[in-house]
């Protein structure tokens, strides 16, 4: 079986300097070397499994699997769904997310050399497939070895001799221009004695930055995770804002809140409709097959407003107003110290961490205990943001007390979730529906034919819903259990029992 | 899986020759050949830089089935094998037999890296014996180089009659001239005559005398490695393809 190493831009020369007793290393046939561009998701799922996705003029080369380099001449980038099938595409299809577009991530040279260690009788005991692509950024080498039959000793010396050759993911990561190098949830050091003020102003700081990384990529609508990459940060953003009371003045906190609700605002329309579009083939199957041409031509209809409001998102965030109100906003957290701190500002972050939330857990626990049958779903409603906000919590202050005492926790708080967001989202998509049927024309066959399917899809949503909501009483049984319970006091009600 | 022994009783004649540039040329052609090297005096494992075994002098060697398995050696050409063998053959009837049985241990542990090898061709030592008879009963196809001199003519007459002699079935042999040479009237004289003779025995192949196949002991490599159009390189493919027409 062959195998694949990824190394730093020297290891084509490394390679040529190892020694394997009499054996060596030596080229086989000329280097072939073309100009490329180096293909990813903005988030990196190529590089995160190893793997390099090089378009050349001969078509598509996907270097780093264990097999060696595939090649696929008639394939171009884009969603992998749309990809003409063939090997490369059949190798990417299981490693990059469907929701994700590869975008071009920068210039390249390709150089591939076939190289061999060979014996003292010149005969080829390994075959190593030499890859390396360099940008204007930095370079990586990627060798495949491949044993021949019966020279399985060989092969091993040679691997022994290959493994400490660089460092595979600062490699990789070498590649991408500054601009490229994006990470969805980039760990935020909060330690257990830092003053709350801090610890919210750091973690603010870090959502708006990774916020701002997706804006280019919802200008260029390459794909629909920007704006949702966006949106969830800037609701990060404002969870900090909202629930870490009294680290600001109450003044400055009432600003924060506003002027991020503001900025967040004009993506609403946008992200209502690609949740819409991506709910495409859900929708189609929900209704029986007569009804699907409505359907289709709601979806036309979708998508004629999703062109137009792309466009007027990309307008405001290429405005000098955007520009400047999200640099003020980015100057205000710059430092800890330039909003007007608020009582609880230097309250180190455990203590202020556990206050927030057992109380948080305290009411999610009465409100879900109270839910039967007969409440009404203003108050499901009101459960799941308490468990949103409980979820949020969590995750900010995980680092304070240990990621994986938290985990059971979150995940057992995501089972709740989980039955909560069914009912919301279909009590959120009939909503939806109903303004559309309130926006259609007053006659012709269109509209009837779109009311129609849309009547049909209403009563499908409706009985989610209903679902979702028969379910809330089992599931908050389940996140109620004694381990969970345990865990809670544990960890955010520590010595405080007694008290 | 098909058994092809590549055999002459006469020395000279470029067996080894043929063995390794049949096995190559199938190779190329898409098939998965494993090359028994069982001519100790002719080294076809030479030809492709194999080292020979320590192991493989040992008599215990057809009768273990991993012993035999670890000795193959990957060539350097794709879906080409080497058993490099410098052995006795006390055993090697029981080997062959049990290449042909399906069911035995030997027939499903010999496969190679992508499955059961197409055809297993073992380039056999120059003389006729009863480790012959047993070659010529395993085999489909035996594949018999000749020179068209006389001399050649009279062993060539001598396998044929073995065959008769033996009642074995005389369909198998595939006969084709080879370092021939053109300029040499016997050569031209003698091939006519034994195709007149033995029809059905020489496909029409003609592998002529080339300084390419004596080159290969310098370059250590098949010929069409290194003289991909040559003549000979030609020749070799014609030849695969005749073979595989009797497969």
């Amino acid at each position: 079986m062959s195998e694949t190493f990824i190394t730093d831009g020297a290891g084509g020369a490394a390679l040529r300097r190892v020694g394997v007793g009499k054996a060596r290393v030596v080229p086989r046939g000329d280097e072939e070397r073309a100009p490329a561009t180096l293909h990813d998701t903005f988030d990196g799922a190529l590089a995160a499994a190893g793997l390099l996705l090089v378009a050349a003029g001969d078509g598509l080369w996907l270097v780093g699997l264990p097999e060696g380099p595939v090649h696929q001449a008639d394939a171009e980038p884009g969603f992998v769904q749309d990809m003409n099938e063939g090997p490369v595409t059949a190798a990417l299809r299981p490693r990059v997310p469907a929701l994700r577009r590869l975008i071009p991530v920068a210039d390249a040279t390709l150089a591939r050399q076939a190289m061999a260690l060979i014996d003292d009788e010149g005969k080829t005991l390994v075959r190593v497939a030499v890859c390396a692509v360099s940008t204007g950024h930095g370079s990586a080498t990627v060798l495949t070895l491949s044993p021949l039959r019966g020279y399985d000793r060989p092969h091993a010396r040679l691997r022994a001799a290959l493994d400490p050759l660089g460092d595979p993911e600062a490699a990789l990561t070498a590649l991408r221009p500054p601009a490229m190098r994006y990470t969805a949830k980039p760990p935020v050091d909060i330690a257990a004695d830092m003053p709350a003020r801090k610890a919210a102003t750091l973690l603010a700081r870090t959502h708006l930055s990774v916020a701002r990384a997706n804006e280019r990529g919802i200008v260029a609508d390459h794909d629909t995770e920007f704006l949702h990459d966006y949106r969830v940060n800037l609701r990060k953003v404002r969870s900090v804002v909202s629930l870490f009371t009294g680290v600001w003045s109450e003044k400055d906190t009432t600003r924060l809140k506003d002027r991020f609700r503001a900025l967040m605002a004009p993506t609403g329309p946008l992200r209502d409709l690609d949740v819409h579009l991506l709910d495409r083939d859900r929708y189609m199957e929900m209704v029986p097959e007569a009804l699907r041409p409505g359907i289709v031509a709601l979806f036309d209809d979708f998508a004629k407003e999703r062109a137009a409001a792309q466009a007027a998102l990309a307008r405001h965030l290429e405005s000098d107003d955007y520009a400047r109100e999200a640099a003020a906003l980015e100057a205000l957290l710059a430092s800890a110290k330039r909003l007007k701190p608020g009582p609880a500002a230097d309250v180190p972050v455990a203590p202020f961490a556990q206050d927030l939330i057992w109380s948080r857990y305290r009411k999610v626990c009465k409100r879900a205990a109270r839910i039967d049958d007969a409440t009404p779903d203003e108050e499901v409603h009101a459960l799941r943001i308490h468990c949103k906000k409980l979820r949020y919590l969590m995750e900010f202050f995980a680092p304070v007390f240990g990621p994986s005492e938290v985990k059971p926790l979150v995940k057992a708080l995501k089972g709740l979730q989980d039955t909560l967001g069914a009912f919301n989202d279909a009590a959120v998509q009939q909503d939806a529906l109903r303004a559309v049927l309130e926006r259609l024309p007053r006659r012709g066959a269109a509209r009837i034919e779109i009311a129609t399917s849309i009547g049909a899809l209403l009563t499908v949503l409706a009985q989610r819903q209903a679902e979702g909501r028969a379910r809330v009483a089992s599931s908050f049984a389940a996140f109620d259990s004694p381990e969970t319970r345990a865990g809670f006091a544990d960890l955010f009600h520590r010595g405080k029992e007694a008290a | 899986m098909k058994i092809v022994a590549c055999y002459s009783n006469k020395g000279g004649v470029g067996k080894t020759a043929t063995s390794v540039n049949l096995a190559h040329a199938l190779a190329r052609a898409g098939r998965r050949v494993l090359l028994c090297d069982l001519d100790p005096q002719g080294a076809s494992g030479f030809y492709f830089r194999v080292k020979p075994s320590k192991k493989l002098g040992d008599d215990r060697f057809f009768t273990d089935v991993k012993r035999f398995t670890d000795a193959i050696r990957g060539s350097d050409f794709d879906g080409l094998d080497i058993l490099p063998a410098n052995m006795s053959f006390r055993d090697f009837d029981i080997f062959l037999s049990r290449m042909k049985n399906s069911r035995s241990r030997l027939k499903k542990a010999l496969k190679a890296a992508q499955g059961d090898y197409d055809v297993v061709l073992l380039d056999c030592p120059p003389n006729i014996s009863a480790l012959s008879e047993n070659v010529f009963r395993a085999s489909d196809a035996v594949v018999v180089p000749v020179i068209p001199t006389t001399l050649s003519e009279r062993t060539f007459e001598q396998l044929v009659d073995f065959f008769r002699d033996e009642k074995l079935p005389r369909k198998k042999i595939v006969a084709f001239f080879s370092m021939a040479q053109a300029t040499k009237k016997l050569h031209a004289e003698t091939a006519e005559r034994l195709r007149k003779a033995h029809p059905k025995r020489f496909v029409d192949v003609t592998v002529p005398f080339s300084t390419e196949v004596e080159k290969m002991g310098v370059h250590r490599a098949p010929v069409a490695t290194f003289a991909k159009s040559s003549p000979a390189t030609e020749a070799y493919d014609a030849l695969w393809r005749a073979v595989a027409e009797r497969l």
